[in-house]
């Protein structure tokens, strides 16, 4: 079968050709999570940077923050981290061989997709409330 | 093409093992210390304890974060579109990387 042609690598297959299921659901909004705390981590990091080395720029971070904008961030940016976390800890779970039948699979994804809006409901309520 | 599957690998799952519990402290002091002024911010961080827990999670998160990222380019851009963005990955994770590591080292430690 060889030919001795170099093997370009294939793409991988597009979203929209598949059909919905919870764990497709989950595995997707596990990326979307991860390209969005990509985003958030780095505004936090030059936050922390900037309260080090550059309070100007610490100061503009702050008042984005606390912006009508600011607060949507932060708010996907909670949610992300809380489903991230713990659709990552279903990631280890799976990586030991366990949980990965489609029934449980299922379940676990909408059991994620619920805790993951409560505990973040919490956090915002909290974090928002002390401020 | 990188050799490094297993190793890339297994340090996705370790930094994502030590984020867990840094992950959790972070998002319980999160909103409230993003939205206090950079002073009060500033002096909430002085203490080591809290600097280094703080400035770990986004460091370890900047690790996690390059790997999945460098995933999700080589998954959907082949050619030099996605070499680029992985040669600007790696940049924004070393420079980052550094900065924190700095910035830990001068919010408690420098006096």
């Amino acid at each position: 079968m060889s030919d001795g042609a170099p093997k370009e690598r294939v793409l991988s297959p597009h979203l929209q050709i598949w059909r919905f299921t919870p764990t497709m659901a989950a595995s997707i909004t596990h990326r979307a999570t991860g390209m969005a705390l990509y985003g958030g981590v780095t505004l936090i990091a030059l936050w922390f940077i900037g309260l080090a080395l550059a309070p100007q720029m610490a100061a503009t971070l702050t008042g984005i923050f606390r912006s009508p904008i600011g607060v949507i961030v932060i708010i996907g940016f909670v949610w992300s981290l809380c489903f991230h976390l713990m659709n990552g800890l279903r990631h280890l779970y799976w990586d030991s061989g366990r949980g990965l039948d489609p029934k449980t699979a299922t379940m676990t994804a909408w059991l994620i997709y619920g805790v993951s809006a409560v505990l973040a409901s919490v956090i915002l309520f909290f974090g928002y409330g002390s401020a | 093409m990188s050799k490094k599957g297993t190793s890339t690998f297994v340090v996705q799952r370790a930094t994502g093992v030590i984020l867990v519990p840094l992950a959790i402290w972070v998002l319980i002091n999160l909103v409230s210390v993003l939205n206090a002024d950079p002073s009060v911010a500033l002096v909430w961080l002085t203490p080591a304890s809290k600097s280094i827990v703080f400035g770990a999670f986004l460091a370890v998160g900047v690790w996690h974060m390059r790997i999945g990222m460098s995933e999700i380019i080589v998954d959907y851009l082949h050619g030099w579109l996605g070499d680029i963005l992985r040669v600007l990955n790696w940049f924004l994770a070393l420079a980052l990387f550094g900065g924190i590591i700095l910035s830990i080292y001068k919010i408690s430690f420098a006096g």
